[in-house]
């Protein structure tokens, strides 16, 4: 299925991606933000914090956004 | 703010805006595509007079056009390179005002308080308290000008302003690490934050604002948080940045302008305190290298004394020297004088006898 990915860290990029069916908010966090802690990041689903264990669906729109960055 | 006509009317002036931002990269494009246009004729033509010069035989004309294609290829390579970044566009459709309208719901949300100034044309939204490693700097209102979100590539179209400062005590104009004259210097999140207000992303452009002012990073801020209350002066007690204080290496401390000097002979720098002061060029001097005269045991620096000696000393010395060598001449002189006087006269003795 097919969600919209913002991904607010570097670029800030918003992208189509297909992932697998009955993936959840956590499963889609730690496949894109390898290694990475979740509580550094402000993830909201269709602009709503959405519960960890929350699935996504067809039409999603997923963004990232980091707690914490650099300013110079 | 929670009127929905307000909304939609905030909402149509970001789009018109952002309508005007797809617009000028578009002109832009056309300038530099212009621009190129005319450098490829440029080379057309060297290219010609290459052409007709190699065939009359005119060698030197034809190395002059082939420098000037060299030219010509050069800048040309220079602009497509400029120009291909700006040709591959944004990837994303204008924001639907729908989709506006729900950003800034998102906002307020996010922010709890979301105000427009309807004269100033602005949209602004309350940080939390900073607190960055134990320093407070307070809460801080991100104001983003809408009428300026179409030059979002040209000048920042947002502010950041303290609402309790507490600025650096070297300067007044540095509320944040990392903002100076209410500008953020965004750092890591530059890129993200304009593709925020491209796409009309209204509150990721706030969230990113708002990650980096809670941010310290400390290799590249303006005044440090180390640094934030200054160094005070040991004499005299002055504030000053790290860049204005002068460190005397006797007595390990820091001091301002006006109380710190530096050695004329060895060049470095010492407090008021720990120099002295030549007694001849009244230049001053550090310990090391003032120096007491072998004579008259005044201090002096090094380049006025000659052999331990200072000039004055020298003087008085070769005064006393010529003193000297002049009564020795004189007593020299005086002596077969003397001499004659102390020999007997025989003329009037034998008369006498």
């Amino acid at each position: 299925m097919r969600i919209l990915f913002i991904d607010n860290e570097g670029g800030g990029y918003a992208d189509y991606l297909d992932i697998a069916e009955h993936t959840t908010i956590d499963q889609f966090f730690t496949i894109k933000m390898s290694g990475r802690s979740a509580s550094d990041f402000l993830i909201r689903v269709n602009r709503q914090p959405v519960p960890q264990d929350y699935v996504l669906k067809e039409g999603d729109r997923v963004t990232i956004t980091p707690t914490k960055i650099d300013g110079a | 703010m929670e009127d929905i006509r307000e909304f939609i009317r905030i909402a149509n002036t970001v789009h018109d805006e952002l309508v005007k931002l797809r617009k000028d990269r578009h002109m832009k494009l056309l300038r530099r595509l212009a621009d190129l246009a005319a450098k490829f004729q440029e080379l057309a033509r060297d290219s010609r007079k290459m052409g007709v010069s190699l065939a009359r035989g005119w060698f030197t004309a034809a190395e002059s056009s082939c420098w000037g294609v060299r030219r010509a290829l050069g800048e040309m390579s220079c602009s497509i390179s400029q120009i291909q970044p700006m040709a591959e566009g944004p990837r994303k459709e204008l924001p639907k005002l729908s989709s506006l309208v729900e950003e800034l719901r998102q906002l307020q949300q996010e922010f709890g308080d979301v105000h427009f100034d309807d004269e100033q044309n602005s949209l602004s939204v309350t940080t939390e308290p900073v607190t960055l490693d134990g320093l407070y700097l307070g809460p801080f209102r991100i104001q983003l000008q809408l009428d300026t979100l179409g030059r979002v590539y040209d000048m920042s179209p947002y502010s950041v302003i303290a609402l309790d400062p507490h600025p650096a005590s070297t300067d007044e104009s540095v509320t944040h690490p990392h903002v100076r004259d209410e500008r953020l210097c965004e750092g890591d999140g530059a890129t993200a934050i304009k593709a925020a207000i491209e796409q009309g992303r209204l509150c990721d452009f706030f969230t990113l604002v708002r990650s980096i002012l809670n941010t310290y990073a400390p290799d590249s801020p303006y005044i440090s948080i180390d640094e934030w209350d200054g160094t005070p002066c040991y004499e005299c007690g002055y504030i000053m940045g790290s860049e204005d204080a002068y460190y005397c290496s006797y007595c390990e401390h820091d001091f301002c302008e006006q109380c710190s000097t530096y050695c004329q002979s060895c060049e470095e720098v010492f407090c008021l305190q720990c120099a002295g002061q030549c007694e001849n060029c009244q230049q001053m001097v550090c310990r090391n290298c003032i120096v007491k005269c072998a004579e008259c045991g005044e201090r002096f620096c090094n380049l006025c004394l000659d052999e331990d000696v200072c000039e004055s000393c020298k003087q008085e010395s070769e005064v006393q020297e010529n003193e000297e060598q002049r009564e020795n001449k004189d007593r020299t002189d005086d002596r077969p004088a003397a001499e004659a006087k102390s020999r007997p006269d025989e003329g009037p003795a034998k008369l006498a006898g």
